[in-house]
């Protein structure tokens, strides 16, 4: 049951759904993902010890080493990786790291998905129509911001 | 959709071969991404060349296929031969001359080597460092560059005027192969004004001083922002910038800082914000400094099992300080130090005794690499120093120690003395 549609712009094609880990912080990726566990292990994170395998990644944008896209790309070559990524607006450490993880990927959005997603709620990211659903909310006692 | 130029499709379409057209469509995909309507010419990449440990995702021995997925995202195999614009190394993951006094096996050792003469073969400068701007890679104002190097896009971007950013490891590759990045944010100056103002009402005598702002300036600086420090601070010079961008690209994540009356495009105020009004004003307190050194900071005077300087890479003025205050000491027999530099400032080094003068009294000189890309630490290493924030901020998440944080000579009576000997 769709209760919420964000329209925006698709940046890598295909379609894929996940349960979203939402953060209006930046993750670090030297020091923030474990590429070998997918766990986050970025000291104070509110992701820090969940994993992104297969999730739907909700970030304001990335910080940190240059190599940020990299953890992404092993965790995808590994397959631990997110199933989908979503950015208010790119910078450049997203947006390689969008191109390396090849997975459908959303960005320019017209509402702000902080306002609208909680981690925990299953969404679907369709990246061919730029567009970003909540499929189900999470139960109460799972969101967080 | 991207706009490309003729020469651009003749990449694209595999007239001149695979790699450039592989090169090509992942610089595209990055371009369609970020939303950039044309590229610009790349003339100076900074490349994080090695066998990293990222790399071992794949779990193949064999390099071509590793290079082919883990840099160019290729299933299929292609051969890094050749790069089309002036290129050099980053940091790899070991001192590849004193790889053994770092805890790297004989096998490690030569598996990085066999991928460094890759990069050789493919027309890359083994530097080695994550200081090229020390060494040679010097691009001018309004020079499209790639570096794998976050504080390097920083001091290249806000020092010299010259166009870069923080672009992922692969994208270097990629354009060192096609020669192209999008031209979008800061590769346009007039995307370059600033957008969040700090005033500075604490110390700025000292590296230690700058390192602690540009940490406390990360931590509080948004998304996507670009600060500017406008006043209240002493006048910086490249070693206390270097420290400085290094810890401030770590804790937030500006690819510009504009420092009124230092860089080129903030010679006034006026001229760092340009026509729009800022976001927002902040001022860096003592207070703020004593917030973000306690995070960097274990707390108390416990036994050092490891200490390490020279995050980024040590000047040739830094080693010989280090030098200096080594001579006729010792490095307490519990602890070891690591003091890392550029295998060219080394040489340096080497001549003129400061190397010399560090080994006699118990401490190891190694370039190339550091503690956070080589991954590895003393064995059984459990309480570490450092004067770098960015270390100390990186290594605790991943290893588990403790960590301490002070200026270099805090670290140096700290090796001496075996304990931690700054606040």
């Amino acid at each position: 049951m769709s209760v919420k549609l964000i329209k925006g712009r698709g940046a890598i094609p295909g379609v894929s759904e996940g349960i979203a880990m939402v953060s209006m912080e930046t993750i670090q990726g030297w020091s923030g993902l474990d590429d070998k566990t997918g766990l986050v292990i970025e000291r104070g994170h509110p992701f820090e010890g969940m994993s992104i395998k297969d999730s739907v990644l909700i970030l304001s944008g990335g910080k940190g080493s240059n190599g940020w896209s990299c953890h992404f790309h092993a965790a995808r070559v590994s397959g631990i990786g997110p199933a989908a990524l979503v950015f208010p607006k790119m910078d450049s450490r997203t947006g390689v790291a969008a191109v390396v993880t090849g997975v459908p990927t959303v960005t320019d959005l017209e509402d702000d998905p902080f306002d609208v997603i909680r981690t925990g709620d299953l969404v679907r990211v369709d990246g061919n129509k730029g567009t970003v659903e909540i499929i189900q909310r999470s139960k109460p006692e799972t969101q967080q911001n | 959709m991207v706009k490309l130029t003729d020469k651009e499709k003749q990449m694209m379409d595999g007239s001149e071969g695979s790699l450039k057209q592989k090169a090509m469509e992942n610089i595209v995909s990055y371009a369609n991404v970020l939303g950039a309507e044309e590229l610009c010419v790349v003339t100076k990449a900074h490349l994080f060349c090695g066998a990293h440990s990222y790399m071992k995702a794949l779990q193949s021995d064999n390099i071509d296929e590793v290079m082919s997925e883990m840099h160019f995202c290729s299933s299929d195999k292609l051969i890094l031969d050749k790069v089309s614009c002036y290129s050099q190394s980053d940091v790899g993951p070991m001192c590849p001359f004193n790889w053994d006094k770092m805890g790297v096996s004989e096998k490690e050792h030569t598996e990085n080597l066999n991928y460094l003469n890759r990069y050789l073969h493919s027309g890359v400068n083994l530097v080695g460092s994550c200081v090229p701007y020390l060494v040679g890679f010097i691009p001018l104002m309004g020079e499209h560059y790639v570096t794998s190097e976050s504080h390097a896009v920083l001091i290249m971007n806000s020092l010299w005027g010259a166009c870069g950013h923080a672009d992922g490891l692969e994208a270097g590759f990629w354009s060192a192969v096609c020669g192209r990045t999008p031209l979008w944010g800061l590769h346009i100056m007039e995307n370059r004004k600033g957008t969040h103002v700090f005033d500075i009402e604490c110390p700025s005598e000292t590296v230690l001083d700058w390192d602690l702002i540009g940490y406390t300036i990360g931590r509080k600086t948004p998304t996507h922002s670009i600060p500017v420090l406008r006043k209240g601070f002493k006048r910086p010079d490249i070693t206390k910038l270097k420290s400085s961008y290094a810890s401030m690209a770590t804790t937030g994540g500006p690819e510009m800082c504009h420092i009124v009356g230092v860089t080129p495009e903030a010679r006034t105020y006026e001229e760092a914000v340009g026509d729009r009004q800022p976001e927002d004003f902040a001022t860096i307190t003592s207070n703020d400094i004593r917030e973000s050194l306690e995070m960097l900071n274990e707390g108390g005077r416990s036994r050092l099992d490891y200490i390490s300087l020279g995050c980024p890479h040590y000047t040739i003025d830094q080693m010989r300080q280090v030098a200096t205050f080594l001579r006729d000491k010792r490095v307490n027999n519990n602890t070891v130090l690591h003091v890392w530099t550029a295998a060219p400032i080394k040489e340096t080094s080497d001549r003129c005794g400061y190397t010399k003068a560090i080994e006699d009294a118990g401490g190891i000189v190694l370039t190339s690499s550091c503690p956070l890309t080589s991954e590895k630490k003393p064995r059984g290493a459990e309480t570490m120093a450092f004067d770098s924030g960015k270390q100390a901020h990186y290594i605790k998440p991943g290893s588990g120690s403790k960590v301490w944080f002070g200026s270099m000579e805090d670290c140096l009576r700290s090796a001496v003395t075996g304990f931690w000997e700054g606040e």
